[in-house]
């Protein structure tokens, strides 16, 4: 039986972990990005997130060489992603030992790049990143440029219409969640995964055991956790123990080198 | 000495740090002479199965390989495209023409709803605990990362050594003879994968 995925999702800013709020404020250092890998790593998760934060603003890439020295380290599967605007970019990232990219500005502002690096590098390895908020009109609005500049774009029709470019999963962030730890946005978590055929990774808002298990029970194929991994007690084993004890089918087996 | 196939197509560091990480000598080479001196082959692979064997055609490997599996009989490790590769066909975007070594057709993962396609996660084996494969490896601990759309439909039964579970049995190993296939990526499976690699580099020492 397929398990559900516990991802921890790392901001990496200036080669260093940092976790915020909402995007913009209170960022706090986090530790070093190989040596936090390797510690997730022998915790056993599932798989592991990097997004650099700032790389898609200052119109650069994340760094390949930190992405090389993790896949020395860690022999698990890992996503990254920030400022990814070509084809080369992706085949220089999944060269360093990335399995999977994911893209958010660039998948909005070139049409077809979805659908390019799908066909070039297979739809499994295209992780299409939505950053969204709600505007004052109450509606869910996509954002790109990590959270800086809006769209009238609405997640909803955007992930269908990103299923139809051949992306391989959805990551669904919530900007006014992000760094809340107030639980994740389980109406559109729902209603993304009951509409689509393609697995949904639910972001943003984890704070509690019990958020865990709702963002599954509403349809995530896989969950990203960061601040309540970085700043609570919460480890990685006390989520799976829980969601296990729940009913949920999650890994039992702890990571490389144990 | 370890030759991983490298035709610009899949994450080869990976599998070599793997390797490394288990004192293995591990080349990446397109070279036919590499893959004369190397002992054992690794076909690794991510993306599209076209583009891959037009990929393989324009560095000019398939005949080295063909040579070197099929004429030398050396230990092969296919893995994730590189196990479909295998195949007779494949009908991703197309029909395409595999390397023919094992008598399979590769098709699309079609599971029932809520199963997601492309299959993507960590998912547990049915495989023969006896098997020299497996040695080492707990039944109720064997997850093994998964990552594809598309999978190995076996001709012969006898091929088809491991399968998982995604909606109907799915093929995770095969094996025949000197060539030895896995659909999800050993080097990226943690402890598990890492044995089933060491569990195959001892194997094949005796080859």
């Amino acid at each position: 039986m397929l398990k559900k995925r516990i991802i921890p999702k790392f901001l990496i800013r200036g080669g260093r972990l940092v976790k915020g709020v909402g995007f913009h404020d209170n960022f706090r250092e986090a530790g070093n990005p190989v040596s936090t890998a390797k510690v997730y790593d022998a915790y056993g998760v599932d798989e592991l997130m990097f997004v650099d934060i700032d790389a898609t603003l200052e119109k650069r890439v994340v760094t390949g060489s930190i992405i090389e020295r993790v896949s020395e380290e860690v022999f698990m599967p890992f996503t990254v992603g920030g400022g990814l605007q070509t084809l080369d970019q992706i085949a220089d990232l999944l060269r360093s030992g990335a399995d999977k990219v994911s893209i958010t500005s660039a998948a909005v502002q070139q049409p077809d790049f979805v659908r390019r690096a799908a066909s070039r590098f297979g739809d499994q390895c295209i992780v299409v990143g939505l950053d969204y908020a709600r505007t004052p009109d109450g509606r869910r609005r996509l954002f790109t440029h990590g959270g800086t500049v809006g769209s009238d774009l609405d997640p909803m029709d955007y992930a269908q219409r990103m299923q139809d470019s051949h992306a391989g999963e959805i990551l669904l962030c919530s900007i006014d969640r992000d760094g809340t730890m107030s639980g994740y946005d389980l109406d559109l978590i729902h209603a993304i995964s009951e509409k689509l055929d393609i697995p949904l990774i639910a972001s943003s808002g984890a704070g509690t055991l019990a958020h865990c298990a709702e963002a599954l029970e509403a349809g995530a194929s896989a969950i990203t956790i960061s601040s309540m991994f970085l700043f609570s007690d919460h480890s990685p084993i006390k989520v799976r123990t829980y969601l296990s004890t729940n009913g949920f089918a999650v890994r039992s087996q702890l990571g490389s080198h144990s | 000495m370890i030759a991983i196939v490298d035709y610009g197509m899949g994450n080869v560091r990976s599998l070599a740090n793997a390797f490394a990480y288990l004192g293995e000598e591990v080349v990446v080479t397109d070279q036919p002479q590499v893959m004369d001196d190397a002992e054992r082959i690794v076909l690794p692979g991510v993306g599209a199965f076209g583009d891959a064997m037009r990929a393989m055609g324009e560095k000019g490997v398939i005949e080295p390989l063909n040579r070197q599996v099929m004429e030398l009989r050396k230990p092969l490790l296919g893995i994730c495209l590189g196990m479909q590769l295998v195949a007779r066909q494949s009908v991703e975007h197309g029909n395409h023409q595999g390397l023919g070594w094992i008598d399979a057709r590769v098709e699309r993962l079609a599971p029932a709803p809520p199963l997601k396609v492309p299959h993507v996660g960590w998912n547990s084996l049915d495989f023969p605990e006896s098997d020299w494969l497996f040695q080492g490896i707990r039944r109720q601990e064997a997850n093994f990362y998964f990552v594809h759309s598309f999978h190995m439909v076996c001709a012969r039964p006898e091929d088809r050594l491991a399968t998982t579970d995604y909606g109907g049995d799915v093929t995770a190993v095969v094996r025949r003879g000197n060539i030895l296939a896995m659909q999800f990526h050993p080097e990226k499976s943690q402890d598990n994968g890492l044995r089933l690699l060491q569990n195959w580099v001892n194997w094949s020492a005796g080859c």
